[in-house]
């Protein structure tokens, strides 16, 4: 039975614990599962530990100084806690970051082939650009312009973009629908699912727009404090009180997290 | 005003430039990377010249050889840079690499003076010292030589950064995190980019090494070169090729009109000048990106 559940599941946390600069203690124990060909959401509010979940499993924990301390990954049945980065983004799990991070100097079209695999050939690579360019037209016309200068919502969808010529198995974003407009959540959310049903790809979302997010996922997972704490399907965790309370309210409160929190991101990238 | 003259000064001032350039190349090829002006790229273009002449004297290489086999030689010494001193201080303080890259500065020219001692050696390329007249004016023919091996090299470069090679090197010079997330190796990356400046570091130092001799002064050019990046803005190879002609020029004909003034040495005092002033008047020099911090 239990060896089923593996089997389904592409990747699997199990009480992962990390710590930044040896002492600071940021996710406590945290278990995820996510099974193949479906969309898994990690909700959650600031400071919570979902981006370091999220670095957990791509390996660029390294680049902040951060490591495991307890616990395990294994990324389809193979264990990678102590994979380098390099060799996940290989394996196929890629990590669309925070605060989409296009190489702004470079063109979405050098965007692209940045993010090739060693060893893809041009015809290969040209294959996938065309696929990435059909998911995404609106990059068609800007391919050759300066990626610093695309818009909010370009930028986004360009850096979902360039993780897809990694051709990941799993894909990972965090909060990839800060800061946009509503209707450009939603057209991005809208690919991210067209992506999941066209080609089985396993997506793992970071978000604090827990409203739209559950809209498109199967499974939700709430962090608080660097812990699970909640645990559902995704229309559970809508119906759930607490959930809707704290994260589907809208309403004045909300507004104020949204400002603190977009001042806060500033200092933090 | 003679105009002849004053164009012969322009002129040289050109191909001087150019050679300044072929030396600042290298620094942008680094600072693109690391985000560093690598103060070590005097000791390496000394180097460069060393390992020419030990080939070509000491071993007994004709020249023609010597210097594609320092090239490789210093290629792997730039990899091998990465590997054993930056690697280490990879997420540290931007100026904890600019530290390192003093003390690798002292380390070569430490190194360079105990293996090859202190008195000048030439370079002996064989280059005629007949001057070339284009009409009344005069030209050194090893500065046109060195001016077309920086023009040569910037066109390199050019092309490189158009690849799939370069255009990930580009990529880690905008965001290092971004590039480990598709599976960038930066590590590689940044390797290659001190591997490719040490070999920029050979063509520069066999140049003015021709010109001035080998011996520990050949590191000095670091003080016009960062002058020339800076000015080019740091992280422009089209940037440093013209700053480098504007540094000449500006230096060759300034000097004529300022030496009778101020009785010599005003050379160093319009280096001085343009070095200042850039920083102050357009930090970002001619072609430099304008978000250069990066953590
Ligand atoms: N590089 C770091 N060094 C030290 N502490 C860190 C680092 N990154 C995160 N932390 C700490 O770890 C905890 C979890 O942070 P994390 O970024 O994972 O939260 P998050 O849920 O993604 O929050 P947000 O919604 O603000 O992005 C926080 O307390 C944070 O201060
Ligand atoms: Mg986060």
């Amino acid at each position: 039975m239990q060896e089923k559940v593996e089997a389904q599941n592409i990747l699997s946390m199990n009480s992962v614990e990390v710590l930044y600069d040896n002492v600071i203690l940021a996710i406590k124990g945290v278990s995820v599962q996510v099974p193949k060909g479906e969309m898994i959401a990690l909700l959650g509010s600031n400071g919570a530990g979902k981006s370091t979940t999220l670095k957990a499993i791509s390996g660029l924990l390294k680049a902040e100084r951060g490591r495991i301390s307890r616990g395990e990954i294994t990324f389809q049945g193979t264990d990678i806690t102590e994979a380098p980065a390099q060799k996940r983004v290989e394996m196929g799990i890629c990590h669309v970051i925070e605060g989409r991070r296009v190489f702004e100097h470079l063109t979405p079209d050098e965007n692209l082939t940045a993010a090739a695999p060693r060893g893809m050939s041009r015809s290969t690579l040209n294959a996938e650009k065309d696929k990435i360019y059909a998911y995404f037209p609106r990059l068609v016309e800007r391919k050759n312009s300066q990626a610093g200068y695309l818009s909010g919502g370009e930028q986004q969808m360009l850096a979902i973009g360039r993780a897809l010529v990694t051709q990941p198995k799993l894909l990972m974003l965090d909060e990839p629908s800060l800061g946009l407009a509503p209707f450009l959540v939603e057209e991005i959310f809208g690919i991210l699912q067209k992506i999941n049903k066209d080609e089985g790809l396993s997506v793992l979302l970071v978000e604090q727009n827990a409203l739209a997010a559950l809209e498109i996922v199967s499974q939700g997972y709430l962090i608080e404090n660097g812990r699970v704490v909640m645990h559902g399907t995704a229309e559970a965790l809508k119906s759930n009180s607490d959930i809707q309370e704290f994260y589907l309210g809208g309403g004045e409160t909300d507004f104020h997290n949204v400002k603190h929190y977009s001042r806060r991101k500033r200092w933090l990238s | 005003m003679d105009w002849v003259f004053l164009s012969e000064l322009a002129i040289n001032g050109v191909l001087t430039g150019l050679l300044y350039s072929l030396f600042a190349i290298g620094l942008v090829l680094i600072y693109k990377a690391s985000s560093v002006p690598n103060l070590a790229q005097g000791g390496l273009t000394m180097v460069g010249a060393y390992v020419v002449l030990a080939l070509a004297r000491d071993v007994g290489l004709p020249l023609w050889l010597a210097i594609p086999l320092a090239a490789v030689v210093m290629f792997g010494l730039g990899f091998g840079i990465e590997r054993v001193a930056l690697r280490r201080l990879a997420g540290r303080p931007v100026v904890m690499i600019l530290m390192l890259t003093l003390g690798l500065d002292i380390f070569l020219r430490g190194t360079t003076l105990a293996i090859w001692g202190g008195t000048s050696r030439s370079m002996e390329l064989g280059v005629s010292y007949d001057p070339l007249f284009l009409g009344d004016i005069f030209i050194s023919r090893i500065h046109l030589v060195g001016a077309g091996v920086a023009l040569a090299l910037f066109v390199a470069f050019m092309l490189f950064f158009r690849t799939r090679t370069g255009i990930k090197l580009r990529a880690i010079a905008d965001d290092y995190m971004a590039s480990w997330s598709v599976g960038i190796s930066v590590e590689r990356g940044v390797g290659l980019s001190w591997a490719l400046a040490s070999v920029v570091a050979v063509a520069a130092g066999v140049i003015w090494g021709e010109i001035q001799g080998v011996d520990q002064a050949l590191s000095l050019l670091l003080l016009k070169g960062l002058t020339v990046a800076v000015l080019g803005g740091l992280d422009s190879i089209l940037g440093a090729v013209i700053a480098g002609i504007i540094l000449g020029v500006v230096e060759n004909v300034g000097a004529d009109f300022l030496d009778p003034l101020v009785g010599g040495g005003s050379r160093e005092l319009i280096v001085a000048a343009v070095l200042i002033l850039t920083v102050m008047i357009r930090p970002h020099g001619l072609f430099g990106r304008h978000d250069i911090e990066r953590v």
